[in-house]
């Protein structure tokens, strides 16, 4: 009997205690990307959320209509915004899988102090996202639809995981390393950006995707300076691989290069890094100011060589090897002279000053935007190249071998 | 036999007429007691008689062996030689059976006719004869129903215990298998031997099965299984504490590396106790093979047994509590079979897995010429059927089967039912507190599985307690080549813990190392 009454006692407890926060997958609506604007003096969120029928089920025919659904809600905060969303869909929203917030330009110029608080505080609010601006609206690029990929969202962070290790251009910034940047020594954060290219149609429509090309497409376009929590000015492409390169974010890419000295014509020559390290080395100056010296080593393989010369002989390497290192070197001028323009420290100057020179940095860290621009910065490059590839001489030298 | 010795014996009357009356009486006139009165040309003054019961004996073996001496017996010279005592010389002289025995009471006499003994009687002589002739139909040695195995011996036990009995002593060859047989059963008088390896069985334990043999009072014993709840440690539990076999080798290792095997008349199943929780996961198999792949399909038990508790539940506990935890794809895919279905993720689970509980009893227990139906309307209509209605979502019925399928990967089937139990317990505290259910109900689970004991044996061991001897390790969760396992497997007070003096290879001679 005791052990009868026993099993009621717990019984009861667990059915009065348990299921409480109990939520089928047919309750939620799993949210894969998130937009955030400022529109008419209040937030804008937009939700890029899953329809699973049309990605996988059982339904006669997956494909044919759109797998996402977009809808916003507005509101004076992120939460309140994000409340009123059950006035307009059936299903709870579910962050948890979240693969990206993209940020419209007006809103990171409005401040994110609201965001960072959101994602510091919340439990299913993940830090994993990875964070992308905007120029145009954060809605637009929600809407739309991406070749290959279902889920646009899933699309978008697969694009950044792909360019930070194949490409290095940008790297993928996650809420969680912008939050380590912007809480960090230097209180700035690059994030790249989204741009809809092409004949800016917008691609909001499954049946679109029935043609082989598509008119516009999402791409990956500047990277925005983010200092303390607003956008403070954006630099291109090119300068942004100066900055992966400077502040030793570079894990693969490929560096285009022409042998001819003094040339910024056509550079008819790639090389693909496979391995690099940047190391930062301060130094004061005699008048008070910072010097940083920059030391890139890199490895690479020869991809493709059209300056003629016989690689099979080291001087001839050698040759190429200096005409990378130039390259290189002008690059990380480009991203040195952009983002000192815009005085965001996103190269971590500030951070390697801090751990060498402690005492020095807190006598000036509360004027380091200023310092920083007026740094002086020495690159040093070296370039490695462990292979030239199957062909020595390359086509031109074997054609003009055959014909004597 | 002690208990009915207490009761007041009746003596065999001198007159044969009287016996055979009471042996008639107390039978109730069955009409398979076939008693036969006669007389020997050589003895005309004395009537004889046999008695037994048809059916159990070897009919042959009796006209043989009983009746044709007894009729062309020439008694007086015998008499003479025996000192004129009838039955000792019928004993001595006459009747060509192994086993024969002088008794003096109608019990003794009824009780041995059940067993299957031929009773001889003379005119004159208070007491009987008893000629061991048992027989009767019995199955023949065949091959294991339950535990097959590739490689290894392919006969198992029968119903009769003889048989049985005979089958161990020609595996260990060996005057130290001891066997002990007693009666238990107030009508069924069952034989049950006790058979252990003296010198290598730890007393202390031996004594303990005996106690709790004797004091096992029940109307009668069909199966092992009614001794292996009279003589179980823990009844409260849902983890056998005793294993069971139906394979001689099986008991013989049990034997040799220290344990007691209890045998019951009319069964093919042997006990073997004391045990631990990773006894149930050897196979006899794993013996046999190579041990690197003994070591991996024995990693795959582990795993497969936690699976088949634990699967479901955590299904179940993902699903409905914990979808961050899933890769984003397979969330999105997940949700897409969910779409639709009715039910909650708890209440899929339970009905699918009763529906397989359900189909699985039937499996076994219909005739066998029904056997495909089943599998058609179980593998189809409910496997698949269910699925296209949208009553149960794709990723359950994996889930369900695969559970399954896990379930009959355990060696030993008490313990794969005891999965069975618990898994529906943890799926409704997955279902009711998610993971934080699943891990309290573990909790209690390994608490209870290291407060059991087997005949004092600690369940756990030698995991918790851990080990008293370093070594045994080598037979748990992996089994390392034969000549590395020293020790016997548990940490018993052995009086000789080592099978062998060391755990090195015996070295191997090349031939290209000779001269």
């Amino acid at each position: 009997m005791r052990i009868g009454k026993l099993f009621m006692l717990m019984l009861s407890i667990l059915l009065v205690s348990g299921c409480w926060n109990r939520v089928e997958l047919n309750d939620i609506g799993i949210v894969s990307a998130t937009g955030i604007d400022w529109k008419d003096g209040k937030w804008q969120l937009s939700y890029q959320v899953v329809i699973p029928q049309s990605i996988s089920g059982q339904s006669p025919s997956p494909g044919t209509a759109a797998a996402v659904n977009v809808f916003s809600t507005s509101g004076d905060n992120f939460q309140s915004a994000i409340s009123k969303a059950s006035q307009e869909t059936s299903r709870r929203l579910y962050f948890a899988h979240n693969q990206v917030v993209i940020i419209s330009q007006a809103a990171a110029r409005k401040g994110l102090e609201q965001l960072f608080d959101v994602y510091l505080r919340n439990a299913d609010a993940r830090e994993t996202v990875s964070v992308f601006l905007s120029k145009g609206s954060a809605r637009h690029m929600l809407e739309q639809l991406i070749p290959l990929e279902k889920i646009p969202g899933t699309a978008i962070q697969r694009m950044i995981a792909n360019e930070e290790i194949n490409s290095s251009v940008f790297r993928q910034m996650t809420m969680h390393e912008v939050l380590k940047d912007l809480l960090g020594t230097t209180q700035a954060a690059g994030i790249p950006s989204l741009s809809v290219g092409g004949t800016n149609e917008s691609m909001d429509r499954a049946d679109k995707l029935a043609k082989t090309n598509t008119p516009s497409k999402v791409r990956l376009n500047d990277l925005g300076l983010i200092q303390k929590d607003k956008l403070v000015g954006w630099i291109t492409r090119t300068e942004s691989r100066g900055v992966m390169w400077l502040a030793d974010y570079i894990k693969r890419t490929t560096t285009a290069f022409t042998c001819r000295q003094g040339d910024n014509g056509l550079k008819e020559s790639a090389v693909q890094i496979i391995s690099s390290k940047t190391k930062q080395r301060p130094e004061q100056q005699p008048g008070g100011e910072w010097m940083m010296h920059v030391e890139v080593t890199a490895e690479g393989t020869l991809l493709e060589y059209n300056c003629g010369g016989d690689l099979s002989k080291p001087p001839e390497v050698d040759k190429v090897e200096r005409a990378i290192e130039e390259e290189i070197k002008r690059e990380m001028e480009m991203g040195w002279q952009a983002v000192r323009k815009h005085k965001a420290d996103v190269l971590g100057f500030g951070g390697s000053i801090r751990q060498k020179y402690p005492k020095a940095w807190r006598g000036m860290k509360d004027d380091w935007p200023e310092r920083f621009s007026r740094m002086e910065v020495k690159t040093t490059v070296h370039v490695k190249i462990n292979t030239t590839g199957m062909s020595g001489s390359g086509f031109k030298k074997m054609q003009e071998k055959a014909r004597s | 036999m002690n208990k009915q010795d207490a009761k007041a014996l009746t003596k065999l009357s001198p007159s044969l007429h009287a016996n055979v009356q009471a042996i008639r009486t107390r039978f109730g006139g069955s009409s398979d007691l076939i008693v036969r009165l006669f007389r020997s040309d050589a003895a005309p003054d004395r009537e004889l008689a046999i008695a037994y019961v048809d059916g159990i004996v070897n009919a042959d073996t009796i006209n043989e062996s009983v009746m044709e001496p007894l009729m062309s017996l020439r008694l007086p010279e015998y008499m003479q030689r025996r000192g004129g005592k009838l039955l000792d010389a019928l004993r001595s002289c006459v009747v060509s059976v192994g086993a024969v025995k002088e008794i003096s009471t109608l019990e003794e006499a009824l009780q041995y006719m059940a067993d299957g003994l031929c009773l001889i009687m003379a005119d004159g002589a208070a007491s009987a004869l008893t000629a061991e002739v048992c027989g009767g139909n019995q199955r023949a040695v065949t091959i294991p129903q339950t535990q097959t195995v590739i490689r290894g011996p392919q006969y198992g036990f029968v119903e009769d215990i003889r048989t049985n009995i005979s089958l161990i002593r020609r595996i260990i060859r060996s005057p130290n298998l001891h066997v002990q047989i007693h009666k238990i059963g107030k009508q069924t008088n069952s034989n049950v031997a006790v058979l252990y390896l003296h010198g290598i069985v730890d007393e202390g334990i031996l004594k303990e099965v005996y106690r709790r043999l004797a004091d096992i009072d029940i109307d009668g014993v069909l199966e092992s299984g009614y001794i292996e709840e009279f003589i179980q440690d823990e009844t409260f539990t849902l983890f056998p504490t005793l294993l069971n076999t139906e394979r001689p080798d099986t008991v013989a290792a049990a034997l040799l590396e220290g344990r007691v095997a209890v045998m019951v008349d009319g069964t093919p199943i042997a006990l073997m106790a004391p045990t631990n929780f990773f006894t149930f996961f050897q196979s006899p198999e794993d013996f046999y093979q190579r041990y690197d792949i003994a070591t991996f399909v024995r990693i795959i038990r582990y795993v497969s047994f936690v699976l088949s508790m634990l699967l479901p539940a955590l299904y179940i506990a993902v699903t409905t509590y914990h979808q961050e935890m899933l890769p984003t794809t397979l969330l999105i895919s997940l949700a897409a079979q969910r779409e639709g279905i009715p039910f909650p993720g708890l209440i899929e689970a339970l009905l699918m897995e009763m529906t397989f509980e359900v189909l699985r009893e039937a499996g076994l227990r219909m005739p066998r010429a029904i056997g495909p139906a089943i599998s058609i309307v179980g593998a189809l209509v409910l496997g698949q059927s269910a699925v296209q209605a949208g009553i149960v979502s794709a990723g359950m019925v994996i889930v369900v089967s695969f559970t399954a399928i896990s379930n009959f990967v355990m060696p030993e089937l008490n313990m794969a039912a005891t999965s069975r139990i618990i898994r529906f317990a943890l799926m409704l505290m997955a279902g009711m507190l998610g993971f934080f259910g699943i891990f309290i109900s573990v909790l209690f689970l390994i608490v209870h599985l290291t407060s059991l004991r087997s005949f004092g044996v600690p369940y756990m061991s030698p995991l918790a307690p851990g080990p008293k001897m370093q070594g045994v390790w080598r037979d748990v969760f992996v089994r390392l080549p034969w000549w590395a396992i020293v020790l016997r497997p548990m940490d018993l007070n052995l009086r000789n813990p080592k099978r062998r003096p060391s755990g090195r290879k015996p070295p191997a001679q090349r031939h290209s190392d000779k001269p």
